[in-house]
């Protein structure tokens, strides 16, 4: 763990506070930019498996923080004859294993970033966006029953994924910034000293 | 594997089961915590957003001004005469009123709050409002908005409260379609994004006499929601076999939520 980890680790919060200045799209099916998944995303494919895993924790865990509905005490659940069949919901911690799934997808072409080739990446972000709102969208149908698959469902999830995967290269660009600030290596070692890469 | 890799990877799973076993009231505060930390985040931000709408507001309203100006003037004329009718209707209504004996039913004790968060990006139906525990304000506590329900208190932290609207599955409310004895249990829909929302209405009558238009309130049963509080309207009725199920547009208008009123007490019907 280097200052280049911890700084990865302040941009995932600060992404956490962004995020609720960022817009929704009415006009695209309620689309938005999710920075949080965004950032992690990113960071994840500059790092090695353990301080991903660190990242998708903490990315996670402030994700479930904000957004997942916890059962209210029993009693502030109404009458039980009345409200009998009050629905559970996605528990609080299943956004960390969705991360960290998203940052095994995201190095199994970190060979390819470490070339220099960050494009492939931006694209597998969208990817894994996409992937990981359909997952998180099943999660909640699993629990909640009742499958329903929208037109303007499938819109939602490609809008938020394509918004989002549009401002990959400015997060790149920052933490090719930081990299640099904190002299850490984000190229392949063994390219680095075949091309004498300097990140 | 490496053996870091390795190590990092029992540490993570000892993490995330950690986090999955936390208690309901634990993962409660947690999230109050996280709110509590982020208020004058969510604040800023709704400031910033309100600032910036006024701004784009100011900027095409000063085009139509003159526009605008013209037709008033116009306006204005008609208005003054239809003003002097309107005040004797008024005295008239007075009287009236007075004749009857009109008294309020129930009168409900509500603090006003301003939405100062909606997350639609995601699939839970939440929103962030600008009061919270040091007004008094408790997670489960109704919320309602010009035209009816709009909700009830999730999270309340020391001055935000997030909240689950109507339109939310999780969000269930014991309703009467009114004029008929139907009840039943409503709930918001998934899969309806940029869309105008619906509820559903289940657990009512085979063969109910339920028709497009009719109003559905509140039945004030379960002791989570005030009586009488208007829902919405019924859309359609789909007898069933076993049960019959409406689809019910709200009366609150969800897209332009911008002031609620949060039940702080009931008080007892008068007389």
């Amino acid at each position: 763990m280097g200052w280049y980890h911890l700084s990865l680790l302040f941009l995932v919060i600060t992404a956490c506070i962004f995020q609720q200045f960022t817009p929704t799209f009415q006009s695209l099916c309620d689309a938005g930019i999710l920075l949080v998944p965004l950032v992690f995303l990113c960071s994840s494919v500059t790092v090695g498996t353990g301080p991903m895993l660190l990242l998708a924790f903490t990315a996670g865990f402030f994700w479930d923080a904000q957004h997942v509905i916890t059962p209210l005490p029993a009693a502030l659940l109404g009458n039980p004859e009345v409200y009998e069949y009050t629905e559970g919901d996605v528990k609080f911690g299943y956004s960390i294993i969705l991360y960290a799934l998203m940052g095994f997808f995201m190095q199994g072409l970190q060979p390819l970033f470490r070339e220099g080739k960050w494009h492939v990446s931006a694209l597998l972000a969208g990817i894994a966006v996409f992937l990981y709102l359909s997952v998180e969208y099943l999660c909640v149908t699993f629990v909640r029953g009742d499958l329903i698959i929208t037109h303007s469902l499938f819109l939602k999830i490609s809008f938020t994924a394509l918004l989002t995967m549009l401002l990959c290269p400015v997060v790149f660009w920052a933490l090719y910034r930081l990299a640099a600030l904190f002299h850490h290596t984000i190229s392949y070692e063994g390219l680095a000293r075949e091309r004498g890469t300097t990140y | 594997m490496k053996p870091v890799n390795f190590i990092a990877l029992v540490l993570f799973i000892c993490g995330v089961i950690w986090v999955l076993t936390l208690s309901e009231r634990s993962v409660r505060r947690i999230q109050q915590t996280y709110y509590a930390t982020m208020t004058p985040f969510l604040k800023g931000g709704s400031s910033i957003k309100s600032q910036a709408r006024n701004f784009l507001e100011e900027i095409e309203h000063s085009k139509d001004l003159e526009n605008q100006l013209r037709a008033i003037e116009e306006e204005y004329i008609k208005l003054r005469s239809i003003e002097g009718r309107l005040r004797e209707l008024e005295t008239e209504n007075a009287e009236l009123r007075r004749a009857l004996d009109f008294k309020a039913k129930s009168r409900l004790n509500v603090i006003a709050a301003r939405v100062i968060k909606r997350q639609p990006a995601t699939w839970w139906e939440t929103a962030i409002i600008d009061k919270g525990q040091s007004d008094s304000i408790g997670a489960g506590v109704p919320v309602i908005a010009p035209g009816g329900l709009a909700g009830k208190v999730d999270i309340a932290s020391e001055d935000t409260c997030s909240m689950i609207l109507l339109t939310d599955e999780r969000c269930q409310v014991s309703v009467q379609v009114a004029g008929t004895p139907e009840v039943g249990i409503l709930h918001g829909t998934r899969g309806r994004y940029g869309e105008e929302p619906r509820l559903i209405l289940r657990h009512l009558s085979r063969e109910a006499a339920i028709l497009p238009g009719m109003k559905v309130i509140t039945t004030g049963k379960g002791g989570l929601f005030p009586s009488n509080l208007l829902i919405g309207t019924v859309k359609e009725y789909t007898p069933g076999p076993v049960e019959g199920v409406a689809l019910v547009q709200p009366s609150v208008n969800f897209d332009e939520l911008g002031v609620v009123f949060i039940i702080a007490q009931k008080n007892e019907p008068e007389g």
